[in-house]
């Protein structure tokens, strides 16, 4: 049995408990240290839907990203496709499953190989992983797919200096979306461009969704992109899960602290819409060293010895779950 | 008067003869006190026009303006070393990535320390207190031992505050921020935001914020200046620009917001991108990518008129439905 069968009731993607730690340090008579980026996160993504992973920088949602397409192993936890667990895969195996699982990334200036052509670029994942096509049926996927997403055939052979951002980012789409996999991991993928073209990007990946019917983990830290295309949304501080709920329900009543926080902080256009509540002070506190307790508990105007001493755990609140001590005597 | 008065400012590059116009005619005013908020896409101007301001264009740029005052004084036609004694000092600025706007060599208090003394002199005993001063203005946490740091051993919140603190430390009259938090995290973005407006309410300096999100500017700021391809095409008091927009760009900037759109419907796009060095259209810079677009529109380029107390580069601007006026099809 194949990680590539769906089963009936059992999620498309799913991290158990997955952890990423790095060590560092270890320089000339230095100590080394371990930095807990990813830290025991959970989630399960169904097929069609979109799962928005939100949080400051150094949240470690990147870091997740990278578990998920499994550019780094995760340090423990298991990933799972269909409920099997991909994390030794054989490399057969492995080829199958980053067919399966593709990425977006953040910056289309960086992305895109700068001395190849876009059909090229868009040509090399097909020769790579579907190697029974004839050189000329390579090329017509290659043309449906940049049709699919919104690029001109006859761009097939300019250099990706030649685009603007928004294309450039099409073309990273259409590279993605190719191999017709599953899930698509998107790291910030709209954060490098203008509104209005932000605007072109977020209804192409909608449309691409309904059409090919893809999954997103969608990795962002704008809260109004987020809650346009998501369906779930994950909110993370400092490697673990703080909130974790249906999009529409978590933005309209946010029941952590560090959520509401986030949801404050976030400038408004429609003054109606502006949620009043005391900027957060100081920052996201190092990785390296992170502080006892709640993590968030430094910033936190809740926060109590309690939460100082004891870490607190995911529990299901009202259809969500939430990782603080006080949700109840709070709201 | 107004503290700053722009008119017609026009920023070219390139050969004489083919000139790219970066900004093209740009006028407005700043007064004391007063927040003016530049909003605009990438390659609209803004940093531009700001860059100008500061004497920081350089050869092969060209600035001219029909005049550039600042309390009164010509900038332009004042000798390049008066106009350095009133940059840095009275007109103070921030850009956007703090990280590389603090030189990685030296210790923060060396940096500010520079600052003073250039413009207010004094000895080192008094400069080094004045710059404690300051970075306990800017929120610092624990000033004395953050004064020995370098960049690279701060957050970029941190080093944002300290770029403020340097502004600020010759108590300007006017502060240009540039995209003083693009690359800050939302939560580091309020505090900074909060900490400018407090600074600039306190000591009742101007402060022309650059920045392309609307949302921001909205909050920040007293008036704003909406930007297109190096013009100007509408501004107004903030109060109503937003909830009423006059301009087609500005309206159809704001229904691409996902703020907007509510649901999971599509979001409303703009067709095309920002008009680049080479494929300047004619007529109204805006007309291949507006929905409301005439002949007239292709042929004629539009200028900058009054419109219910609005300044609007448009021949139809929109009434308070958002319809344009006095287009016949």
């Amino acid at each position: 049995m194949s990680f590539l069968d769906t089963k009936p009731g059992v999620a498309l993607m799913e991290g158990d408990t997955l952890a990423r730690h790095y060590t560092v340090g270890g320089g000339f008579g230095k100590p080394t240290a371990s930095v807990k980026a990813l830290d025991g996160v959970s989630f399960s993504l169904e097929a069609k839907k979109t799962l928005a992973v939100v949080g400051e920088s150094g949240c470690g949602k990147s870091t997740l990203g990278r578990q998920l397409t499994l550019i780094e192993k995760p340090s423990s936890g298991a990933l799972k496709i269909n409920g099997e667990a991909v994390g030794n895969l054989s490399e057969k195996d492995a080829k199958l499953f980053r067919r399966t699982v593709q990425m977006i990334f953040q910056n289309p200036y960086g992305s895109l190989n700068p001395r190849k052509k876009v059909g090229q670029i868009l040509e090399e994942p097909v020769l790579l992983n579907m190697e029974k096509l004839s050189r000329k049926e390579r090329q017509e996927r290659v043309r449906e797919t940049m049709s699919k997403v919104g690029l001109r055939s006859e761009f097939f052979n300019r250099y990706p200096h030649m685009f603007s951002g928004g294309q450039r980012q099409r073309i990273a789409i259409a590279r993605a979306l190719i191999l017709e996999p599953k899930v698509i991991v998107a790291d910030e993928p709209v954060s490098a461009l203008d509104v209005s073209v932000q605007a072109q990007v977020l209804n192409l990946m909608m449309d691409l969704q309904d059409e090919m019917n893809v999954a997103y983990v969608f990795i962002s830290h704008d809260l109004s992109v987020v809650r346009h295309i998501a369906d779930d949304v994950m909110v993370m501080y400092l490697g673990r899960v703080a909130e974790k709920g249906p999009t529409e329900e978590l933005f309209n009543r946010p029941l952590h602290p560090y959520t509401r926080a986030l949801l404050a902080s976030a400038p408004k256009i429609d003054p109606a819409h502006r949620v009043k509540s005391d900027p957060l002070t100081g920052e996201l506190p190092s990785p390296i060293n992170p502080p006892s307790g709640c993590a968030f508990h430094k910033r936190c105007p809740y926060a109590t010895e309690h939460c100082a001493q004891v870490r607190p755990e995911l529990r299901v609140i009202e259809g969500r779950e939430v990782a603080c001590h006080r949700v109840e005597e709070i709201f | 008067m107004a503290l700053l008065e722009v008119k017609n400012l026009t920023v070219e590059f390139g050969s004489e003869n083919n000139p790219f116009r970066a900004v093209d005619s740009v006028s407005f005013s700043v007064e004391r006190g007063e927040v003016l908020g530049i909003v605009g896409e990438s390659g609209s101007g803004k940093s531009v026009s700001s860059l100008a301001l500061m004497g920081l264009i350089d050869y092969p740029g060209r600035v001219t303006a029909d005049s550039l005052t600042f309390d009164g004084e010509d900038l332009l036609r004042m000798p390049a070393r008066k106009r350095r004694n009133i940059t840095g000092k009275d007109i103070a600025m921030i850009f956007q990535d703090p990280m590389s706007s603090l030189n990685p060599c030296y210790t923060v208090e060396t940096q500010i320390m520079e600052a003073l003394k250039v413009h207010e002199g004094g000895n080192k005993k008094q400069r080094r207190e004045r710059t404690l001063d300051l970075l306990n203005q800017v929120g610092i946490p624990d000033p004395k031992s953050r004064m020995k740091a370098y960049p690279h051993q701060l957050s970029g919140g941190m080093s944002q505050r300290i770029v403020i603190a340097m502004a600020i430390a010759c108590n300007p009259r006017l502060l240009v921020a540039d995209e003083p938090t693009t690359a800050l995290d939302v939560t580091i973005q309020a505090q900074i935001i909060d900490l400018l407006l407090k600074l600039q309410s306190d000591s009742d300096m101007a402060l022309i914020l650059i920045t392309h999100d609307l949302a921001l500017v909205s909050e920040a700021a007293d008036r704003i200046q909406v930007m297109y391809a190096g013009q100007l095409f509408e501004s107004g008091p903030a109060d109503g620009l937003f909830a009423a927009p006059r301009h087609p760009y500005t309206q159809a900037l704001l229904e691409a917001l996902p703020e907007r759109s509510e649901g999971h419907d599509r979001l409303r796009t703009i067709p095309g991108v920002v008009p680049g060095a080479h494929d300047r259209p004619t007529g109204c810079l805006l007309s291949p990518r507006c929905r409301y677009a005439t002949d007239k529109c292709v042929s004629t380029q539009p200028l900058v008129e009054d419109y219910y107390g609005r300044d609007v580069r448009c021949f139809y601007p929109l009434d308070d439905n958002g319809q344009p006026t006095g287009r016949t099809v």
